[in-house]
């Protein structure tokens, strides 16, 4: 499962960041393995999206959000 | 020279707001224009102690990708500065503090500015610095930078660490620690052990001596590799990250993620799924509207009257003064009018500068790329070329300097030289007497195709560099939201005034050659046999005239024939808005044409035909811009040979639309259709050619749309796959 496919509103947990052409941005900007990050929305137009990590919000395309591994957390309520 | 000392840190930390408080009361703000980069420098003076600031651009991390975060990263890799002040966003502690990390690796001293904005101030309470000092074992001084509190304790940690030249370097786990060694006994420096470890042979500049101990790293790095089980480029920002959590658990009372409600809050309205495209047009068009609409109109009509009131008195000053008639002629028409011409579009651009700082200030901006990024993208531009795009419509000049924020060179290249096509405020009395004197009811319907056709052309524009000439425009996109803050009155001030200052010095040093130019070609001719100063009536005869009849040849497969046009274009090239005056002088027209032309209709009725004056539109459109743009263009692309190119390129498209719609409309209506069956058959064949291509092309059926090649390996498809079952 990759960045990608998590719903708005879902939290996931980095496992692994795959070979894209922004991936050391990615990781410097604090997208490393076993970081929490939720998933805010989706732009208008479906792409890019918006995530909380760290304390901020990052946009990143799909292109990219493919290249991140994770899994899905489940809401604890 | 005394002390220099660099501020450095994340993007939107607040760094040149921290700049201008150190440098505020006595600021002597340098701007060294360098490659598409600027730092700036000032100096900050207390008592005996005096320090220049140096405000280097903001950086996430010292690997970097674009040019304009190369120039800090090699900044501290030279050493260049005695200390640095690191700003640290207190709202942004994680992210924020691995920088600081980087920073500390480095034996340059540091001094950590904890700045809060005003919405963060609450949370200060919430963080131990003194803890937070402890650990990384440097000096953290908290800071209002926009209230100026804290200024004087920073500097006087400045002072101290200066005479101690202290530096902790942050030790990291033990298998990464080994790792750094090993590096660090070849190059007999921890810092660029550290680099190396990161970014492999990119750490090093270009004449940087370590380099030639590359072969014997490059050993040590693989079997090094072994080791740490993950990604080898990934162990140290892990590492970082990690010691970062345990910071942040230990000096934070309560978790910051979910402080940031109010920006949410906002933008639930602004970046909404069905809202915020139709929010962003809003915005855009009373942007545009306040500037460029009655109001903006109003302002500027006062300000010219102002200032032709102004020349005119200096005018008669200079004509009482009874010097030769040429050197009043010179002053008066050459310097002044064209002064005045250029310098008269002042108001509305700084009403244009004042939006696009408050919109930039807010964080607006970043929101209008993120909404619009999509629907660019299939043009080989980002989200954040939107921005320097729509500035376009107001002024070339503003739009251009404002590329460089995009991430690479090309990228800034690429939508530098698509910002002619978007067309200017200037234009649009060239469309308004045009299309008012040929196309009467239709007149709006034509104004706004013209604005259309150069969206169309830029567009389409960015689709062919992107293919041919600038592959490498990424087109990158990731980027960060910023909170949304309320813009300060004097930061939305500097900013604006900034933008203006460079506008007015481009007008007093560019333009005003350009104008001597052609106050001369306009004003000197051979009138029966001798060459001499000619009076206002007589441009018939002047050098320019003669070079336009010359040229006539040229423009007449676009439908020109008649040589006070060409003139009015080659004018055209000075400032777009003397297009109409031209025309109104050459055919004779008394009083302000740009105020009142349709006294000019009769006469264009007469010369041009309505597929003609289409014709003439569209090149005004699309022909290079004005010199203050030109000028723009040239520091934005840096080199002479894009520079020319673009030039070219512009003209050639330019020229060919024209005579394309001449051409075209001129045919008689089988020769239309004749070209239209034509295209339909060239289309069904090239798309049909185009799918047999693609299906016969395409290895990578999984995957489409993948970046980079790499990222298309068989693993990562295997393991696509294999996710893909799964779900299933």
């Amino acid at each position: 499962m990759t960045l990608k496919d998590i719903k708005p509103g879902q939290t996931c947990v980095i496992v692994n960041v795959l070979t894209n052409n922004l991936r050391k941005r990615i990781i410097d900007m604090g997208l490393t393995n076993r970081t929490l990050v939720k998933v805010k929305k989706l732009a208008p137009l479906g792409d890019p999206m918006e995530i909380l990590v760290r304390g901020y919000l990052l946009t990143i395309r799909k292109a990219e959000a493919r290249t991140i591994e994770v899994t899905l957390v489940e809401e604890v309520k | 020279m005394s002390l220099r000392i660099a501020l450095v840190g994340n993007p939107n930390s607040g760094k040149t707001t921290l700049f201008n408080a150190l440098t505020g009361s006595n600021q002597s703000v340098g701007n060294w224009p360098g490659v598409t980069v600027e730092k700036k420098s000032g100096i900050y003076k207390k008592d005996n102690f005096e320090v220049e600031i140096i405000d280097l651009p903001g950086i996430y991390s010292l690997s970097t990708i674009s040019l304009e975060e190369e120039l800090t990263s090699n900044y501290i890799k030279n050493q260049k500065m005695d200390v640095i002040i690191n700003i640290v966003d207190a709202s942004n502690l994680e992210r924020n503090l691995y920088l600081t990390y980087q920073l500390l690796d480095s034996s340059i001293p540091v001094v950590v500015a904890l700045n809060c904005m005003d919405i963060v101030e609450k949370q200060l309470a919430n963080i131990n610095t003194v803890k937070l000092a402890h650990i990384l074992g440097v000096p953290i001084v908290p800071i209002t930078a926009s209230k100026k509190m804290g200024i004087l304790e920073l500097m006087r940690q400045v002072e101290v660490l200066n005479h101690t030249k202290r530096q902790v370097h942050p030790i990291y786990n033990p298998l990464v620690e080994s790792t750094i060694q090993r590096f660090t006994d070849i190059l007999q420096d921890r810092f660029f052990a550290i680099r190396y470890f990161e970014d492999g042979e990119k750490a090093f500049t270009k004449d940087c001596v370590l380099k030639s101990k590359l072969p014997q790293l490059e050993e040590a790095k693989e079997s090094e590799k072994e080791k740490h089980g993950i990604d080898f480029d990934m162990v140290l920002p892990n590492a970082r990250y990690e010691s970062i959590e345990q910071i942040r658990d230990e000096v934070l009372s309560k978790p910051l993620l979910e402080t940031i409600s109010t920006t949410e809050k906002i933008d639930q309205v602004l970046t909404h799924r069905l809202f915020g495209i139709p929010l962003f047009g809003l915005i855009m068009f009373l942007v545009f509207f306040i500037a460029f609409g009655p109001m903006g109109s109003f302002i500027t009509d006062g300000f010219v009257s102002l200032i032709e009131l102004f020349f005119q008195l200096i005018g008669q000053g200079v004509e009482a003064a009874g010097m030769a008639p040429w050197v009043t002629s010179l002053i008066n028409n050459g310097f002044f009018g064209g002064l005045a011409s250029v310098v008269g579009f002042l108001p509305q651009l700084m009403i244009l500068f004042l939006f696009l700082s408050l919109l930039e200030d807010s964080g607006y901006m970043s929101r209008a790329a993120f909404i619009m990024d999509r629907a660019l993208r299939r043009f080989g531009l980002s989200g954040k070329s939107f921005i320097p795009m729509l500035l376009g419509f107001g002024c070339s000049v503003p739009a251009m300097v404002s590329t460089r924020t995009l991430d690479k060179a090309e990228d800034r290249k690429l939508t530098t030289m698509i910002i002619p096509f978007m067309s200017c405020g200037a234009k649009a009395p060239i469309y308004g007497v045009f299309a008012g004197a040929l196309f009467a009811r239709g007149a709006y319907v034509v104004v706004f195709s013209m604005y259309i056709l150069g969206i169309l052309v830029a567009l389409l524009s960015a689709l062919l560099f992107k293919k041919t000439i600038l592959k490498s425009a990424s087109a990158n996109y990731l980027m960060e939201l910023p909170e949304y803050r309320r813009p300060t009155i004097k930061n939305t001030w500097i900013h604006t005034w900034e933008r203006s200052k460079g506008f007015l010095i481009k007008a007093g040093t560019i333009l005003l050659g350009a104008f001597i130019v052609i106050w001369f070609l306009s004003y000197f001719g051979t009138v029966d046999g001798s060459f001499r100063l000619l009076s206002e009536d007589e441009i018939e005869f002047s050098l320019l005239g003669q070079i336009g009849q010359f040229m006539l040849p040229i423009f007449q497969p676009m439908g020109v024939y008649d040589w006070r046009a060409t003139v009015a274009i080659l004018t055209g090239f000075v400032a777009k808005e003397s297009v109409v005056g031209t025309l109104g002088i050459l055919y004779g027209v008394s009083g302000d044409v740009i105020e009142n032309g349709s006294a000019l209709y009769p006469y264009i009725r007469a010369a041009f035909t309505p597929v003609q004056a289409y014709a003439f539109m569209a090149f005004a459109l699309l022909s290079a811009p004005c010199i203050a743009a030109l000028a723009a263009m040239k520091k934005e692309l840096v080199s002479m040979k894009w520079f020319l190119f673009a030039l070219v390129y512009e003209m050639g498209v330019a020229y060919l639309v024209a005579f394309l719609i001449y051409q075209i409309g001129s045919m008689s209506s089988g020769g239309i259709l004749t070209i239209v069956f034509l295209l339909i058959v060239i289309g069904i064949v090239a798309s049909t050619g185009y799918r047999v291509f693609k299906n016969k092309g395409s290895t990578c059926v999984t995957c489409s749309g993948c970046v980079v090649d790499k990222s298309c390996t068989r693993s990562e498809l295997e393991r696509k796959s294999n996710t893909d079952v799964t779900q299933e």
